[in-house]
């Protein structure tokens, strides 16, 4: 196991669209304090935000919790919600469950979860109907995927 | 050499301790230590506001003389559209240009036509930008210096035009050496500026190459010598106002910060003066908000150059002057409009040079260590009264925080954490009272 450096938990709460985002930005600039190369620090902020307005989204509450070793920044969003009843389906760009009112905002154009897998070198996915759901991600630091 | 790289200067004689400018900075560039004001010269934009906020007079803005002009053979001044708008009636744009002749220029250039080949350059280049948006606008060197330390992250956002003074200065240069058969470097080409960040983006500027401008002298050095000469002028009434265009719509127009809304009428364009201001837009795009903006035209100056700190009015009256001109001057005009068609399918407008992040010294070391200074801020933080007081001799608990973890601060120079600190504070500015008379106010 690589060594830990720094580890961070933030509390995402369910349908807070005013505060959406916000813990994404604070890890950004974090990562940015520290002098991560620019292409690692946008693929994390793009897991950390995509991951933070499912949660705002879909969930009733959550957190981030953003741990830096020294091989990679790995981001564990976790929530309590409904849930995902069919994960490859939710995988799939453009399948989306959110409201018109959501699309309005600028949301729910089912690329968050494609997105995420996209830009983390280790992802999972793992959720329970009617508990929450949980995804696990690590961008590693020499990558350039 | 990091003094002659900015346009202020603390007079430490004349610095009393105050932490006004500190206060005032919109980048903590300033520490006040040992009872004075100390400038961290890799933090600071230029943007003039602790000039404005001494209260001893002790800040002053670095400028240029018409002495240092006399090595050139032809003297050109190139005055920002402000100007024209500083003078009561009867001081029309072409007088302006008259005293500017009087005072000892050679030629007076008027960039109507750089700034309308600008324009459509802009409106080129968004057109075929892909991203990511918006475009931020150049022309203001105090908000291409705040991205370089603040928001180095935007820096591919920054429009990759030269800015309409610079084409003047390149243009005339070129006019000028070829109808006079000098050489380009025996023709100054001087800036009549509304403020010193042009004066430095100048003489030092960010993108790393030479200004095709050989200098600056502010609109405020010029001014009474033009009202004074101008006066002269019209008792002699033999000379005749030079015929052409003489400052226009689009100028003026630029000089509040309202240049490209014309150009850009079919784009999502936005307009934001003023350094708070600015860096309220510049957090939400760092935040991925205001993606939809195409382009935003941002000043350092409230109301934009009008506001600038070498100006004579305050910008309402000189927003009034502009309306009353603005009445005066053609809409269009097609002698500008035939240049245009000349020059734009053959010149190249492109920033020479590259805008690079400013070395801030915030990212030496290997990830460790600042992982390290990181947990040691956020303790050093925690432990503070985030009442941002100054006494330490930084203007926030946080900036303060930082400097203690960077071991440029120690933890005692809090005066809650230690009592020797305040003693030392009594001591020094206790003394100082006594020294002054009381007609030193401030
Ligand atoms: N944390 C979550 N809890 C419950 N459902 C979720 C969660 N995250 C994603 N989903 C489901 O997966 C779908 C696809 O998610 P995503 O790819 O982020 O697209 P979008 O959010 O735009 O709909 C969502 O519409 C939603 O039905
Ligand atoms: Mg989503």
């Amino acid at each position: 196991m690589a060594e830990e450096l720094l580890r961070k938990t933030y509390e995402v709460h369910g349908r807070d669209f005013d505060k959406a985002g916000e813990n994404a930005t604070e890890i950004k600039r974090v990562l940015k304090e520290l002098n991560i190369d620019s292409m690692l620090v946008h693929r994390a902020v793009v897991i950390a935000f995509e991951a933070e307005m499912n949660v705002v989204m879909y969930a009733t509450k959550g957190t981030i919790t953003f741990i830096l070793t020294e091989e990679a920044i790995e981001l564990e969003i976790a929530d309590e919600g409904p849930g995902i009843e069919d994960l490859e389906m939710a995988l799939t760009e453009g399948f989306s469950t959110a409201t018109n009112e959501m699309r309005e905002m600028g949301f729910g154009f089912g690329m968050g979860l494609p997105n995420i897998r996209k830009n983390a070198d280790d992802f999972d996915l793992t959720s329970e109907v009617g508990a929450g759901t949980t995804v696990s991600t690590k961008v590693r630091l020499e990558s350039n995927a | 050499m990091p003094e002659r790289t900015h346009g202020f200067r603390i007079d430490e004689q004349k610095c009393r301790g105050h932490l006004a400018c500190m206060r005032a900075c919109p980048t903590q560039a300033i520490r006040v230590t040992d009872g004075k004001a100390r400038l961290l010269p890799q933090f600071c934009v230029d943007c003039g506001i602790c000039l404005t906020a001494c209260p001893s007079g002790a800040i002053g803005a670095i400028t240029q003389s018409f002495a240092e002009l006399d090595k050139f053979k032809y003297k050109v001044a190139v005055p920002s559209p402000v100007l024209f708008a500083q003078f009561p009636v009867g001081i029309t744009p072409a007088r302006t240009i008259l005293g500017l002749k009087a005072l000892g220029f050679d030629a007076v250039w008027d960039f109507t036509v750089e700034l309308a080949l600008v324009n459509r350059a802009i409106l080129d280049y968004v057109e075929e930008w892909n991203g990511p948006f918006p475009v931020l606008s150049i022309s203001c060197p105090v908000i291409v210096r705040l991205i370089q330390v603040m928001y180095p992250a935007m820096i591919d956002q920054l429009l990759r035009l030269q800015p309409p003074r610079e084409l003047a200065g390149r243009e005339l240069k070129r006019k000028y050496s070829e109808e006079l058969g000098l050489h380009p470097d025996e023709i100054a080409a001087v800036y009549i500026t509304p403020c010193q960040a042009k004066t430095i983006s100048i003489l030092k500027p960010a993108e790393g190459v030479k200004s095709n401008l050989d200098g600056a002298i502010g609109i405020s050095d010029v001014y009474n010598d033009i009202v004074a000469l101008t006066k002269d002028l019209e008792k002699k009434e033999t000379v005749a106002p030079p015929k052409g265009p003489a400052c226009s719509v689009e100028m003026l127009r630029w000089a509040i910060s309202k240049g490209q809304g014309n150009t850009l009428r079919r784009h999502r364009y936005m307009s934001v003066t003023g350094l708070s201001n600015v860096i309220q837009v510049f957090e939400d795009i760092y935040k991925g908000k205001l993606r939809n903006i195409e382009y935003l035209e941002c000043d350092a100056c409230w109301g934009g150059c009008i506001g600038g700190n070498l100006t004579v009015d305050n910008i309402y009256v000189t927003l009034s002057k502009i309306h009353r001109l603005w009445s005066d001057l053609p809409n269009t005009d097609p002698r500008v409009d035939a240049e245009v068609e000349r020059r734009y399918p053959i010149e190249d407008f492109s920033l020479k040079g590259e805008v690079m992040p400013r070395a801030t010294g915030k990212n030496t070391g290997g990830l460790k260590e600042r992982v390290k200074r990181i947990k040691t801020e956020e303790a050093v933080n925690k432990m503070l009264p985030g009442l941002d007081c100054g006494l330490c001799g930084a203007p926030t608990c946080k900036t303060f925080a930082n400097d203690v973890a960077a071991g440029h601060a120690s933890q005692d120079d809090c005066v809650m954490l230690s009592g020797k600190r305040l003693k030392a504070l009594q001591a020094m500015y206790h003394r100082k009272g006594e020294e002054s008379t009381p007609e030193g106010g401030g």
